[in-house]
């Protein structure tokens, strides 16, 4: 082994290390700021209750959608199969309606209940959440 | 007569087709046609695209429903400017602007006089053959002439939110930027093809460089005011797929110029240059077609064919494949052995690539990770803006540390205790701002302390390095463009850690006649009006603003309601100051008493587009006064 073969070789380990740490960095950090996204179904089968942030889509149930002023309001978000109540305080976005897909983020109760921190908005009212339309698929419920 | 239009516009593509063909004859060695020169061939391969291009104009302000695309994407009540974006609002349409530009750069190229014959050869080669893929995909997979034989009345409308002025002009900006690229990756390949990637390659290849990233980052920067004010959320950037995928080309863009700069004064780092040159088209190109593929799920997304997402994924990996396999068989060749000490200008340059790179990496694993989840475990989730702003801080922070280091050194050896002598004065007063500003504002987080003074530092010696204070006159140096970039840089970094700390936002169920009040400013909600417009009818709330009982102007927050396609937008009102932007947004109501208004008060919002506006400026000013220069050394 020549000389400069030898200082490219450790070069290029060294690099390789820093390179290897500082993804492990990163994927690290990342895996601590992702936030899922479940079903009614799969969010009560897998119990996700807690203090950590999630979303939950489907579709807002037909006359589920309660206002007691403040902005606050109740709806129940469902995938055909389970229905989950849910709180949120805040402005709705123009595109929400009963019977349209709707995403929210927010915390899974004990109890049950959807905290919801933010309902997600999307463009035009035809857009339908592609994690909704997957899950709906999953369920059954889709119709093209 | 759409019959007629048809048969033109498909012939003038193919017209391209067959002369891209004979352009790229230089990389296969025929050089036995010479009827006519390469920039009268290239004028032609222009000029057939740029026909085509007006006639589907032609066909959009006419409204000629017979044609597929003006069918789907525009309607005869539409405003005629927005007839006009319908054109590259939609997939085909943006595919025929995306190739004009491609084109338009070939044909400039040609044209200029600051390279050899065979280099300009070989270049214009390259740049034709992809000219000729494009076509191609055009022609086969994306036609924008195609017609029905229906005859239908009118249009199916465009996306209100799209009719915007900005977002009229976004793409076009955007694609320079993107295309620009294109030039610059065909210049590296005939770099590697003829070994020749040393001074005067970087010379030549600077101001393309430098126009380039300039368009690249106004494109960005259209962008993001467009979501701010368009999109209501009081955000500027949301590290949304669509956003990450135009971030990502500008990162390495950013270094590929720092390269630039140093191989044309230092003759090294080949290379390096040639890598970040072909990452940062290859980038563009995934940044173009994946928004446009559905591969990406985000909130930008209009108009999505994962079949043509295919092409792109093929077009990419061919592009990539030879580029790199021509790398790895020539940089040997290319190379120069370089010898410089480790305290000079190429040191702190190489250090700020790698961390670019660095921040490209976490941008490219936020990016890709959902869409690796969702494929391998089935599982959807999304990656939340802390993930960015914790791994992006303390990059930033060394990032900001040797952009104020690097330009003080040498090309060739510094003593870092005299430029700390040099520099006492800016040190002295920054300590003192940020120490008066901690203690005023409450501040006690330790990156953000950091982050306040080093870009205030960044600011005094950028400014202070780019000026000659003379007695009492103040001239421009020549390095008047990077000085005023890195200093708006700092502005701009400046202004987004202030905003991020001091936004306030309060949601308000509010009742016509009430007071509303945000931070020290009282919102006065005066009527609702209801208007019935050319193509949307809206409902109009109006709100005057003030501050210590002094009056500062009047909200029209509006809720439109479109019927072609039906589509619910609100259009946020913002009264800009000084130092920060007042912003209403309005909602559907919910129920009948009340109107819920979101209220955002952001500062340094004008200080950080300031920064945006001087960033791009320094990007032009190199480009042009480089070129300048380089006229100069050619007759000389």
């Amino acid at each position: 082994m020549t000389n400069t073969v030898k200082k490219r070789l450790i070069k290029f380990l060294v690099s390789l290390i820093i390179f290897g740490i500082a993804i492990l960095i990163i994927v690290y950090n990342l895996r601590d700021n992702i936030v899922y996204f479940y079903s009614p179904s799969e969010i009560i089968k897998n119990n996700q209750t807690g203090s950590q942030i999630v979303r939950l889509g489907g579709l807002v149930e037909s006359e589920s959608v309660v206002s007691d002023g403040d902005s606050i309001f109740h709806f129940r978000i469902t995938d055909g199969q389970e229905q989950i109540s849910v709180k949120y305080q805040g402005i709705l976005p123009n595109l929400f309606a009963e019977e349209k897909g709707v995403v929210v983020e927010g915390i899974y109760m004990n109890d049950g209940r959807f905290i919801a921190n933010k309902v997600l908005a999307k463009h035009d009212e035809n857009y339908m959440p592609p994690e909704v339309i997957k899950s709906l698929k999953e369920t059954g419920k889709w119709q093209e | 007569m759409s019959l007629v239009i048809n048969y033109i516009a498909n012939s003038l593509l193919i017209l391209c087709l067959v002369t891209s063909l004979i352009q790229s004859r230089f990389l296969f060695k025929i050089q036995n046609y010479n009827l006519l020169s390469i920039s009268q061939i290239s004028a032609i391969q222009f000029l057939s695209i740029l026909i085509s291009f007006f006639i589907l104009i032609f066909l959009f302000i006419t409204s000629d429903f017979n044609f597929d695309l003006v069918y789907f994407h525009s309607h005869s009540e539409k405003p005629l400017i927005y007839k006009l974006s319908g054109v590259w609002g939609n997939h085909e349409g943006s595919m025929l602007l995306w190739i004009l530009i491609l084109v338009l750069f070939n044909f400039l190229f040609s044209l200029s006089k600051s390279s050899s014959q065979k280099f300009k050869e070989i270049t214009v080669a390259v740049q034709s053959l992809m000219i000729f893929g494009f076509v191609l995909f055009l022609l086969i997979l994306s036609n924008p002439f195609n017609i029905n034989n229906e005859n239908f009345n009118d249009g199916l409308g465009l996306n209100p939110i799209l009719q915007d002025p900005l977002l009229a002009i976004h793409p076009p900006i955007l694609y320079i930027g993107y295309v620009g690229f294109s030039l610059i990756f065909s210049l590296s390949i005939t770099g590697l093809l003829t070994s020749e990637v040393d001074k005067k390659w970087a010379t030549m290849a600077k101001p393309w460089v430098f126009a380039a990233w300039s368009f690249l980052t106004a494109g960005i920067a259209l962008g993001s005011y467009w979501a701010y004010y368009e999109l209501g959320w009081g955000g500027y950037w949301f590290w949304d797929p669509v956003e990450n995928a135009s971030l990502m080309p500008w990162l390495s863009a950013t270094a590929l110029i720092h390269c630039v700069v140093v191989l044309q004064r230092r003759n090294t780092m080949q290379s390096w240059t040639m890598v970040l040159a072909i990452l940062t088209f290859s980038l563009s190109l995934a940044g173009t077609f994946l928004v446009r593929s559905g591969v990406l799920n985000s909130v930008h997304t209009f108009a999505s064919d994962p079949g043509r997402g295919l092409f792109i994924l093929i077009f990419l990996f061919i592009i990539l494949s030879s580029s790199f396999l021509l790398f790895a068989l020539k940089s040997e060749k290319i190379n120069k052995p370089s010898l410089h000490n480790i305290s000079s200008r190429n040191t702190g340059i190489m250090v700020n690539n790698w961390l670019l790179i660095s921040i490209l990496i976490v941008v490219f694993l936020g990016t890709m990770y959902p869409l690796a989840t969702d494929l391998l475990y089935n599982q959807s989730l999304t990656v939340g803006p802390q993930y960015y702003a914790i791994s992006i801080t303390p990059i930033i922070i060394l990032f900001l540390f040797f952009m104020i280091l690097s330009p003080q050194l040498n090309w060739g050896e510094s003593k870092l205790l005299k430029i700390l002598n040099e520099m006492r004065y800016i040190l002295i007063s920054c300590l003192t701002i940020t120490f008066l500003t901690t203690l005023y504002y409450d501040l006690f987080n330790v990156s953000e302390v950091l982050i306040i003074f080093l870009s205030l530092i960044l600011i005094m010696s950028s400014l202070s390095s780019g000026l000659n204070f003379k007695s009492t006159k103040v001239t421009v140096k020549s390095n008047f463009g990077q000085s005023m970039a890195h200093a708006g840089f700092g502005i701009f970094i400046l202004a987004v850690v202030s905003n991020a700390v001091y936004s306030q936002e309060k949601i308000y169920d509010a009742k016509v006649g009430s007071k509303l009040q945000l931070d020290e400013y009282i919102f006065d909600f005066k009527n609702i009006v209801q208007e019935e417009k050319v193509n949307f009818n809206s409902i109009k709330a109006h709100l005057s603003l003030s501050k210590n009982g002094k009056d500062l102007g009047d909200f029209t927050p509006e809720i439109r309601f479109y019927s072609d396609p039906p589509t619910i937008t609100s259009e946020t009102s913002i009264i800009h100051q000084f130092f920060s932007d007042v912003y209403v947004v309005m909602n559907v109501p919910q129920n009948q008493e009340s109107i819920s208004l979101r209220l955002h008060v952001k500062p340094f919002m004008n200080i950080l587009w300031l920064g945006v506006v001087m960033i791009i400026l320094g990007g032009i000013i190199t480009a042009i006064l480089n070129r300048k220069n380089y006229i100069e050394n050619e007759i000389n």
